[in-house]
């Protein structure tokens, strides 16, 4: 009875402390957006109004419009006149979604509209998260070997001792890990993406590898990007590392 | 541990007691270890390989079926938003198709950058209050990340990165002791009912079956059945839509087109100070019941294939271990039958040196052959203790004994021994 009243003491300490970290992000996350979003926001009504004073349309009509025009763009569907006329859901952005899917960042740019492809969607995903997890596992346990094993036990044979090895090998491959997926890719896509920093970049590698995948940033949707297919594919790979 | 060599003559003469018992460490051949590691590293990229490509396959179909159920779709919204600009334009000759392209640019990104032009400007909660923010930094650390609200600012974005690199591992932990709180709840319950159903008598494996389809059901009602109904209650969503949502958040997908407070300011506010809490604690709880199942199937993967890797193991340790053991005892049953051999040979020498020197002298004097008889059945009974080899100490002396009682050198001997050794050999 002691030994389960003290793990749920634990386990209500660990809520607290929870709940105490996302307070103090919430309160971050406020500070520092909140001016900006005021801004955008007085900017916006300022072009409105401008809109508005300078034709003849009437208040109700362009909300209407407007409503119509995001609801749209929800959903991926552009009423841009330099739109692409490439679909959102040809194979490669298909395969993308997919891998997106199945690998639960789940960007959200494109979404399923019709109510059979949510459930099939639904379906999809709950066969093929657990699917891909269970992979991701047994590659992890693969490369573990001559990734950690075998580099550590050569660091030790050329003289080091273990624990100084393992630090050593440690930092080697955290090295390794941001150059490969944080910095290289960063440079492929600020030179790629027109419109994205190096920081936005890394922003993004970050939130993909990390599957929350946001969806403010997704590489290859802007319109007229030539290759398109090609650069997906390339980004799923990443993505599934 | 390697075996001296039993038949060279030196550790043969000098070799204290043979190893008769042989124990649990084998004379190893070759260690195990290194053939495990060798075989299942062959094995498993066989096997994450055959894996990796039926990933790829499954992609492909989800692709296609994607693209066969949603491009119509996605056409004809297409083509309803140009009529829709077009008749706009139409209707207001004023506005010039180049300026509403600016607006609609300008109100697409300020839409992104979570600004909703739509509506009066004063009336309108913002994003970045402490519930939604406290919202945002939930979606973050969960890894859900809906993409509803997001940060633009550059500050913004480092300190997400940040925080999310510190609060993941941590969100981690508190999974864990949460599905084991409810894995040590679902599992009282379950022996209960195993309790009941043991008498009527099922097998075990019965037991375990049904039990964990009862956890299953149980989770899947109160975890996702429930919050269907609430969610289509309250958000006004189908229940397409709503089984959606679950399924896109537990699973920590989050594609963000539907999200669970939304709707905002139309409704009370005090009652939305409920609700997302409330939220925020299904999507705990709810993902820890998920996370749990994925661990259960995950184990259920890793023992079916422990298991056989063990079976495999052991029968190779055993095989082995076999192998030593044989290897060993032929060692030395040969040994001993090169000894046993060679005492033989010994004896039947030194009989026959003896009964032709006792020749020799019987024809000159009698009562050396009564010394020469006793000597000879004296020898006799020492030849016993050769056969022995159990004792070789004991043994080598009864042969050197007896060997000097030939009157023939110990040089000698152990020169014949060698020769013999090395003929058997």
């Amino acid at each position: 009875m002691h030994f389960v009243g003290r793990s749920w003491l634990l386990l209500t300490g660990f809520i607290l402390f929870y709940v105490i970290y996302l307070l103090f992000g919430a309160l971050v996350f406020s500070s520092i957006e909140r001016p900006m979003e005021d801004r955008m926001r007085t900017e916006l009504e300022v072009l409105k109004q401008e809109f508005l004073n300078l034709s003849c349309v009437s208040d109700a009509a362009l909300e209407r419009f407007l409503l119509k025009v995001l609801a749209a763009n929800k959903y991926g569907v552009s009423v841009l006149r330099n739109a692409s006329t490439t679909s959102n859901w040809d194979l490669a952005s298909s395969m993308f979604f997919a891998n997106t899917l199945v690998t639960t960042v789940g960007y959200g740019h494109t979404t399923p509209l019709s109510d059979t492809g949510k459930a099939f969607s639904i379906l999809y995903a709950l066969i093929g998260v657990p699917f891909t997890m269970l992979v991701l596992t047994a590659c992890v346990q693969r490369i573990m070997f001559p990734l950690v094993l075998a580099p550590v036990g050569l660091l030790q044979r050329s003289g080091l001792e273990p624990r100084p090895a393992t630090i050593v090998h440690f930092l080697l491959l955290l090295i390794l890990v941001v150059m490969c997926f944080f910095v290289a890719p960063a440079a492929v896509f600020s030179a790629v993406e027109l419109s994205w920093s190096f920081l936005d970049g890394i922003y993004f590698c970050f939130i993909s590898l990390c599957t929350i995948g946001l969806g403010d940033f997704v590489p290859g949707t802007q319109p007229n990007q030539q290759y398109r297919s090609l650069y997906q594919v390339a980004v799923m790979g990443e993505c599934s590392c | 541990m390697a075996t001296p060599d039993l038949l060279d003559p030196k550790s043969a003469a000098h070799n204290c007691k043979p190893r008769l018992s042989f124990s649990i460490q084998p004379v190893v051949l070759y260690t195990p270890e290194d053939e495990c590691e060798t075989r299942t590293t062959v094995m498993r990229w066989k096997t994450v390989s055959a894996i990796f490509f039926m990933v790829v396959l499954y992609l492909i179909i989800g692709a296609t079926v994607f693209r066969a159920l949603e491009q119509p779709y996605e056409s004809s919204q297409k083509l309803a938003i140009l009529a829709e600009k077009l008749d706009f334009l139409a209707m207001h000759a004023c506005v010039n198709s180049s300026e509403l392209e600016d607006l609609v640019k300008q109100v697409v990104s300020a839409v992104r950058a979570g600004v909703n032009p739509t509506g009066n400007a004063f009336n309108q909660t913002s994003l970045w209050d402490i519930s939604s923010s406290f919202f945002f930094a939930g979606t973050v650390i969960t890894t859900i990340g809906f993409g509803n609200i997001s940060p633009h600012t550059e500050g913004g974005r480092i300190f997400c990165i940040i925080y999310a690199l510190l609060g993941i591992p941590l969100f981690g932990f508190l999974l864990a002791g949460v599905g084991d709180q409810l894995g040590t709840i679902f599992g009282k319950g379950i022996a209960k009912v195993e309790k009941m159903i043991v008498k009527w008598k099922v097998s075990q494996t019965k037991i375990r079956v049904i039990s964990t389809l009862i956890f299953i059901l149980f989770g899947c009602l109160i975890f996702v059945a429930l919050p269907v109904i609430i969610f289509k209650h309250i958000e006004g969503w189908s229940t397409l839509e709503s089984i959606y949502f679950v399924v896109i958040t537990l699973t920590t997908i989050g594609f963000g087109d539907f999200v669970a407070g939304e709707k905002g300011g139309s409704d009370n506010p005090e009652f939305l100070n409920y609700y997302k809490p409330v939220v925020w604690f299904w999507i705990l709880v709810g993902l820890a019941y998920f996370a749990a199942v994925l661990s259960m199937i995950g184990d259920w993967f890793r023992v079916i294939s422990k298991k056989t890797k063990e079976e495999v193991g052991e029968f190779r340790a055993h095989a082995a271990e076999w192998t030593a053991n044989v290897s060993a005892e032929f060692k030395e049953t040969r040994r001993r039958l090169s000894v046993d051999i060679h005492d033989k040979f010994q004896r039947a020498a030194s009989i026959k040196r003896r009964l032709s020197s006792e020749l020799g002298i019987n024809q000159e004097m009698t009562p050396g052959k009564r010394s020469l008889s006793t000597t000879l059945c004296e020898d006799r009974e020492a030849y016993p203790n050769l056969t022995l080899s159990l004792s070789p100490a004991t043994g080598s002396l009864a042969r050197n004994g007896s060997l000097y009682l030939n009157g023939l050198s110990p040089d000698y001997a152990d020169r014949r021994e060698c020769t013999f050794i090395e003929s058997l050999n």
